[in-house]
Formats: structure tokens, sequence, C-alpha cells
């Protein structure tokens, strides 16, 4: 018996190998198969396998129709051709369900790629999933506040008794700094600015372009730029080594570049890293400063929990007995008792890095601005609704339009279609649909992204070259049109063969009550959305012209004028002369967004810590109250003739409150900051001269803290208060006198009212995407309407011919055939506005200064749906109603 | 690419098939090129050559009879065109023609 070949490579070749070419090859590699079976049978069989597989080319292969001679795959070809001529035949229905499907489809294809985006935050950093920062929690009179940064000797601490921590990293956020080359004349600004341990870099796994990630930023005065900083000063290559001048005053050497940072990380704007030695309170060991952002990175065998645990036990083994050296008959056990009476704490807690981004809004010194997980629900909400309306769109005008054809499926089943050949070949036609409307929505999609982008301020980009998301779009699509095709395919395929051949309509089978309650689906949902929308804007509107307290028009704010230096005075002075100013203040704080400071106060005499008052304190001067617009409600502002005002205070409405006091009683105390003195007798007091107003300082989320003003410290911002005259001169005139005082310092201003509203720009951004999704759904669900309307309007051109013949008016008609839809809509608005109403309540909880909704949103939400839907519906209505009675009844 | 371009495989396939015509079939051609060229070629490169030309007419091919060889399938024999013969002509005479403009040219001493 001759050596037989591998029976398996045969059969393989057999089955792919076209017919023409099968003996010849079979023969060849036969042969050459015997041939070296004589020498090495195991080589005969891998060479003759391999000759296998090396024929297996698309030139060899059997063509695609004859791979199965089967009737699955000769249908299939045969229901592709008939859906795309179906398609073909009536193309404005075509266009109608495939564009709404594409709209919707790219809808949520940009809302994915953004959710996708927002959920990607800080999980590209190296061990991500074991870093956590340290938060503090403090409540104090009733009010809690969350902060990102913690006192500076908490990371020694847990170095030394903490050993589950594989690293500590502490930050600093620090204000935006001036920087130039030593030589060089300009000055160029940054604004996001960190301090950084020296092992930042590998705490994060970030990797210098240039310079030594391990000591980077070891030694004081040391800097380190990202590619996008250094660029502004040198050659990439030749940054290394340089000397830098720091806010005009001291000298920095750059250690290290790296990389911008990824667009998707909490250090997203960070341009500059500053060693942390550089700073001076880095080394302190106090405990009630709170500026320095603390990562920790956990082994890999300890977890959350372990951290807790450890950070619980803080506040008494360090804190209190720190206090415990200024502050006589503390004790462990007193600090409790009073926590417990006044049920305020302060407590360290842990928080997973990429919990940053969208588990902790409304924390202060934050590095940068974070979203929230509300925002991700409410937009995969608006995804999700968009992706439903469309659907609901599609298989109501299948379902229709296949109603249209119970002829063709009666003549079908009469010559021996069964019920799963007409199933499968109604589901290939609305995947078909599904298909092209894919390709239409990822267009599309690539078309909007960049105006998106801009509005979202995110930089997203379809993944074209990621597999997995074409096998995803590829996947929706398959589901989309299987699920819309299901209904009307087991709707068609159900009835007799005779019923459809005689009538050619069906009736009392349930299409229609499934479409009507499609149609009320859709229309809720776009009501949901409208209302939702209305209500974001009518808050926006409302924080946008609240009362705040303080005059924020017309106010100019200029940034960085100690770079004046000892001048400052005089600038102040010489901006006072011009025409345009009406009044001029220096200081680093203002109402809106700048840095925050706080402080702990004692009233007179009475170290007890019960007595404590942590209170934001902000250095102004003279002419604050004025510029601002500021109101006393009691005492008076500071007055340059009294020389002891260099220890008054003024407080705000809230802090009186805290006190219990009322503000006529309020003034006359005194507090003092000094409690740290060995020497008690001479401490220092703040004595309190006025009560001004509460005007709000932080966003309408929260409401308004206890606030401290004293004169002095070291401004950095003037704020300029402009009369109504011209704004431009105004300006160029003080860019003048800034030439004068700080030459080739850059003159860098805004005005307060544009910083006012960028403080809401989530918001803003947030009503703009909801309005542009709004309306897709509305002009989806206006689309299904319409040809809806259409359909209704043809199917019943007889009946209207009759009618007509009969006399009745184009009132009438239009009337008999719109009123169905209307019935509709208005069922979906009894259904939807209740619930809308609660969801937007719930939303509106959030903010602290919030508003009602007012009775005629609800009615202005339905008025415009009947509107829009009597417009889309009376189109085809009047149309109908208007032609010829004749050409409908001539058919037949 | 032109419908008479020639592949340097492709040459030296059918300069075989013309150099055993109408004996020619792939184990042969097969061994001969692995013989001339001194390395291991696939047997589905030389199909892959033989089913290009004989798309573009370069060759032509026929059955032989059953033997009781190759498990009983039949050879199939190429045999070349004219056209193949003339492809193969023209590719001779462009090499030659430029092989003679190459100069004396003279390597080292």
């Amino acid at each position: 018996m001759k050596a037989q070949p591998p029976k398996r490579a045969l059969q393989f070749l057999r089955w792919f190998c076209r017919e023409d070419y099968l003996e010849e090859f079979e023969g060849d590699l036969i042969e050459l198969f015997e041939k070296h079976f004589e020498t090495s049978p195991k080589k005969a069989k891998r060479k003759f396998f391999w000759g296998v597989m090396r024929s297996f080319r698309p030139g060899f292969m059997k063509a695609f129709y004859k791979v199965n001679y089967s009737i699955t795959t000769a249908m299939f070809k045969n229901n592709l051709k008939v859906a795309w001529r179906n398609a073909l035949r009536q193309p404005f229905f075509t266009f109608l369900n495939t564009s709404g499907l594409a709209i919707g489809m790219a809808g949520a294809l940009i809302i994915t790629l953004f959710l996708h985006d927002e959920l990607s935050f800080d999980k590209m950093f190296a061990d991500a999933d074991r870093i956590y920062r340290v938060n503090i929690d403090n409540r104090t009179a009733g009010e809690t506040n969350h902060f990102a940064a913690v006192s500076s000797p908490l990371a020694n601490v847990m170095q030394s008794d903490f050993p589950q921590a594989e690293m500590i990293t502490r930050l600093k956020v620090s204000n935006s700094i001036l920087l130039k080359e030593v030589n060089a004349e300009q000055n160029v600004k940054e604004d996001y600015v960190a301090g950084a341990d020296s092992t930042f870099f590998e705490m994060f796994g970030l990797k210098l372009l240039y310079g030594n990630a391990k000591n980077a930023l070891q030694k004081p005065n040391s800097i380190v730029l990202t590619k996008t900083a250094a660029l502004k000063h040198f050659d990439l290559d030749k940054a290394l080594g340089q000397s830098m001048v720091l806010n005009n005053d001291e000298i920095y050497v750059v250690t290290g570049v790296m990389d911008d940072l990824p667009k998707n990380s909490f250090l997203r704007n960070h341009q500059v890293f500053i060693s942390l030695s550089s700073f001076d309170d880095a080394k302190s060991l106090a405990w009630n400063t709170w500026s320095f952002p603390t990562f920790v990175k956990l082994s890999p065998t300890a977890n959350e929990e372990n951290l807790q645990v450890y950070l619980s036990t803080v506040k008494d083994r360090y804190l209190i007995p720190w206090a415990m050296t200024f502050m006589p008959g503390l004790t462990v056990e007193s600090a409790k008792e009073m926590e417990k009476s006044s049920g305020d704490f302060m407590r360290f807690t842990p928080i997973a890095l990429t919990d940053i981004h969208l588990h902790s809004p409304n924390i202060e010194d934050e590095l940068s601005t974070n979203s929230d997980i509300q925002n991700v629900y409410i937009l995969a909400a608006v995804g999700l609704f968009l992706i439903i309306l469309a659907c609901v769109n599609f298989m109501n005008l299948s379902t229709a339009r296949s109603l249209k054809r119970a002829k063709e499926v009666g003549v079908r089943k009469t010559l021996g279609s069964s019920r799963s050949g007409l199933i499968k070949q109604f589901l290939t036609e609305s995947t078909l649909v599904a298909f092209m409307a894919l390709v239409l929505a990822i267009a599309i999609a690539a078309l909007c992204l960049p105006y998106f982008n801009q509005l979202a301020g995110k930089a997203i980009s379809i993944p074209f070259g990621n597999p997995l998301f074409w096998l995803v779009l590829l996947g929706v699509s398959l589901v989309l049109g299987f699920g819309s095709g299901s209904y009307p395919a087991f709707l068609m395929s159900r009835f007799a063969p005779i019923k459809g051949m005689k009538g050619g309509d069906i009736k009392g089978n349930g299409g229609r009550t499934v479409i009507n309650s499609l149609v009320v689906v859709q229309f809720a949902i776009s009501l949901f959305l409208m209302l939702g929308t209305f209500v974001v804007f009518q808050q926006l509107n409302f924080i946008q012209n609240k009362d705040l307290g303080y005059q924020k028009d017309q106010v100019l704010i200029i940034d960085d004028v100690d770079a004046t230096g000892k001048q400052i005075e005089a600038f102040k002075n010489q901006v006072k002369t011009i025409a345009q100013v009406e009044s001029a203040s220096l200081s680093s704080y203002l109402p809106t967004p700048s840095p925050r400071s706080a402080t702990t106060l004692f009233p007179d005499k009475s170290l007890g810590s019960e007595n404590a008052l942590i209170i934001g304190s902000w250095d102004i001067d003279y002419d604050y109250l004025s510029t601002l617009g500021l109101e006393l409600v009691a005492g008076r502002d500071f007055n340059r003739e009294l020389a002891t005002d260099s220890s008054a205070m003024i407080l705000n409405e809230s802090t009186t409150v805290l006190l219990g006091l009322s503000p006529e009683e309020a003034i006359g105390m005194r507090f003092t900051d000094d409690f740290h003195r060995e020497d008690k007798e001479n401490m220092r007091y703040f004595t309190v001269i006025g009560v001004v107003k509460n005007f709000h300082f932080e966003t309408l989320r929260n409401s308004i803290d206890a606030l401290s003003l004293t004169l002095g410290g070291k401004p950095k911002k003037m704020l300029v208060k402009l009369n109504a005259g011209d704004f431009s001169k105004g300006i160029s005139e003080l860019e003048t006198v800034w030439e004068k005082f700080a030459p080739g310092q850059p003159f860098s201003y805004y005005f307060m009212d544009d910083s006012f509203n960028n403080t809401y720009d989530t918001e803003q951004r947030l009503g703009k995407i909801f309005v542009i999704f709004t309306s897709l759904s509305i002009f989806i669900a206006c689309l299904g309407l319409f040809g809806l309307a259409a359909f209704n309007a043809e199917k019943r051109a007889k009946e209207i011919s009759i009618r007509k013949v009969l006399g009745a008016s184009i009132g009438q008609i239009t009337y008999k055939l719109s009123i169905d839809f209307l019935k509709l809509v208005g069922l979906a608005t009894i259904v939807s506005l209740p619930l809308a109403g609660y969801f937007m309540n719930r939303w509106l909880q959030d903010f602290s200064y919030r508003i009602e909704i007012p009775w005629w949103v609800y009615v202005l939400t339905a008025f415009m749906a009947v509107v829009i839907s009597i417009l889309t519906v009376s189109f085809q209505s009047t149309k109908a109603a208007m032609s010829s009675p004749i050409k409908a009844l001539k058919q037949e | 690419m032109s419908e008479h371009s020639l592949g340097e495989f492709e040459e030296l396939v059918l300069l075989l098939v013309a150099a055993n015509n109408k004996e020619a079939y792939g184990v042969l051609i097969l061994e001969n090129l692995e013989e001339k060229l001194g390395k291991k070629v696939n047997v589905s490169a030389v199909h892959v050559a033989l089913k290009r030309m004989e798309n573009k007419g370069f060759v032509e091919s026929s059955y032989g009879g059953i033997t009781n060889e190759r498990g009983g399938r039949r050879k199939k024999y190429y045999s070349i065109t004219s056209i193949g013969k003339k492809v193969l002509d023209q590719q001779y005479e462009v090499r030659t023609s430029i092989y003679q403009q190459i100069p004396k040219i003279s390597f080292g001493q």
C-alpha cells in the first residue's frame, strides 16, 4: 500500500480549492509527497501540509457563492437584492429612515466617545489603581467643606510609620509666575505651576525628555518645564541646565524637560513644576495650614481600607499633640468631646486617583477643575434616549411601510415562502438600512467632532485604528437592525396570505397600537429633554443675573502688579489719575476665582479650642470695598487717617451668624491669629470695625462662608473700576502707565464679569450640549412623525377623496388627519412632564441658590411640542386634503 | 502594470515551460527550478505563476491521461502560446540590447 498524504490537509484543500484547479494541484502535491515520503515521511507530511496552506489564497478559492450550494446563501443574495430594490423604490421613506437613524447614531457615538474620555481620566499613570490622594473633610459650624490639600507634615509622618505606603509625593498649587531666561527682556506668564517633591515623576511614572527624573526636583530652585513651556524660551535640547528668573526675583535652574501632560489627567494644564524644597513652607511642621495635595502609592498588598484606618489615627497621634503645645488645657479627650458636642469634625480621607475627576465635586484647592459623575449619567441617558428615539423611528417607519407590502407577502406565501424565510427577508432589509445609517453616522460624527470638541473643551478623535471600536459599531448596528426590524418582520410574516392579497391592508392585528405607543414614547422623551433644557437655562440665567452683593461690571483686573516692585503704591496713584478710572484697589483676593487663604482666629484671650474660628482671610486695601461696591451693614470701612486700622478687621455677615451675634454686637470684638506665640501678653489682635453685607465669593453652588478682611499683604492684582466712558481708551492708558512702572513685563488683564462667567463654564457647556442633543432628538421625533403622517395620508387617499367628493372642506380633512397624532402628543405630554419636573428638581438641589421651576415652563414645553407636531403633521395633511380627488379614485 | 508584463519568477517559469514544451507540468517545473536556482521553491508559488500566465494568455494547458502515479490524478501539461513566445522574445531583446550598451568595465586591476 502506498503512503497516504495527510487526510485533513487534503480535505481542507478540497473544501476551498476551485474545481478546475483541484485535480492538478492535488496531483502535484501528492506526487511530491510520494517522492519525499521515500526519504523522510515526516518531512513529506510537513511539506504537503505547507503546500496546502500556501495554496490557500483568494485566486485559488471557489467563488464566494460556490462555497456553499445551500439555499441560504442564495436566498441571502436574493433578499439583499430585494431589500436594495425596495429601498430605491421608496426613496423618500428610505431617506427619512436612514437619516433619522444615522443622526441618532452619530449623536450617540459622539456622546460615547465623550464619556469614554471622561471615564479614562488619570488611568494612564503608572499604577494608577494603587495611588490615592489624602483629602480633608472639615465641618465647622454646620458647614462641611472638602479640601484637596493637606498639612505639610502628613507626608513625613506617613513615611515614618505607614509601611504600606510604597511612595509618597506632595504637590503644592502655586500662583501664576512670571518666567524668563536670565538674559531675556520679556517675561512669559505661566498660569499652571505646581511645586512637587522629588519623587513626583517616579510616583506617576512620568518620563523626562531631558534630565534625570530621579533627582530633577531634589535641590531647591530647580524647575522642570513641559515641552510647550520650554519651547517658549529655548530649543528643547538646549534647555537643560539653563538659568531662569522667576517673578523677576529668584534664579532657577532648568533640571528637566518633560512631555506635555495627557489631556485627560488632573495635571492636564500644568506646564511648570518647581522643586518643593524651594518653598519655605515645605518644611513647616504646622498642621493647621492645608496647602499640599499629598499622594500615596500603596504597596500591591495594601488596600484603601488600610490607608483609611491609618489616616483615622493621625489626628490623635500627631495633630492634637502639636496643637497642645500652644493650647493650654487641650487633650485628646477634650478634643473628642468637643467634636461630639458641636457635631464638627476634621478628618483625613483617602480618595483614589482615578476617582478624582468624576467623584469629587466641590473640592477646594483642586489642581484642575473636575467634572461630576452626575454629568456622565445625564449625558449617558441623553445618548441612550437618542438611540431609542432613532430606533423607534426606524421601527415605526418600517412597520408602517411594510403594512403596504401585504400583497407582496401574500404572493410570496402563496408561492411557498416559509414564515422564517419572510422574517429573514424583512430582517435583511432593516439590517441593510442600519448599516447604511452606520456609514452615514460615522461621516456625520467625523464632521461634527471638531465643533463638539470646541464646545466641550476636549480633544476627542474617532479611534478609526481601533479594531474594538469597529467591532462595537458593527455589533451595535446589527443589534439595531435586528431589534428594529423584528417587529415588522414578525407582524408581516404572521397573517394569512388571502388577507393580504384581497385587501392590501391589514386591520386589527395590533400594528397601529404599537406604532401609536411608540410615537408616545418618542414624544415623551423629546418633551423630557426639552423641559430639561429650559430648566438648565433658567438656572444659568438666574445665577448670572443674581445680585451677588458686589459690582462686577466694568471692573478690570490687572494681574501680577507685584512686578512693579516697591513702586506699587505710586502705580496705583498714577492709575487713579486716568480720566476713565473711577477707583482702583490692590489685593490678591477676588470674589471671582483667585487664590484663597484661611486662618484660624480666636476671640479675645479665650484660646479654648471650642472658640476657634476657621475663616477665610483676605488682605485688601482702603479702596477695596468702594471699588467693588460692597455695602456695610454695621460699622465703617478702613480709614487712611486712622493708624490703628492696620490692626482692624471687617467681617462678613456669615461670620456674625456663626458667632451668634448681630452685626452691631460684633463691632469692637477682638480676634487673634497669633496664638503660637510663647508670651501670650504680646499677641497681635484685630479689632472688628465693620461688618460687610454678604457677597458671593464662591460659586452659587455653595453658600457664603465666613470671611475676614484685613489691610496689608502682598497684593498681586489690581482692581480698576472704569466709568462708563471709553473702555478701550482707558485700557490703552492703563497700558501706558504699566509700561512706565513695569517695563518688559506682560500686561495681562481681564474683565471681572468674564471671569465670573467662566466660573459657570461647566454649566454653560453642559447647557449647550443639552441644547444640541435636545434639538437632535426633537428633529428625529419630527422626522418620524413626518414620515408617519405622509404614510397615513397616502394610505387614506381614497377615503379623503370620497370625503371631498361628498363635500368635506380642506380644513375638516386636515383636522381629521392631524387630530390622531395630536392626541398622541397630548398623551406624551401628560406622561412626560411630571417625570421631567421630578428629575430636574433633583438636579437643582445641587445648587445652594436655585430656581423653582415656574409653571409656565411646563406650559411652554407642552405648547412647543404641540406646535411643532402640528407643523410637521399638517404639512402632509393639507397636502393630502388639497390634492384632486380624482387622482386617488382613478387608481385600480 | 500592463497586461503583458512578466514578473521575474514568472519569466523563469515561462522559460521552463518553453524549454519543456507540452511536457511541462507542476512538479517537473518545480524540480527544474530548484535545480537551476539552487534553492527550495514551494509548489504553490509555481502554481500561482502558471495560473497567472494562463490568465494572461502566455501559456495554455491540457490534461494528460490517467496513470497509476499521483494517486490517479491527471497531470496538467503546459505549453507556451505565440503571445507568450513573443513576450519572451521581447524581454530577451530588451535585456540584450541594454546589456550590449554596457561599456567595458574593469574591476580592480
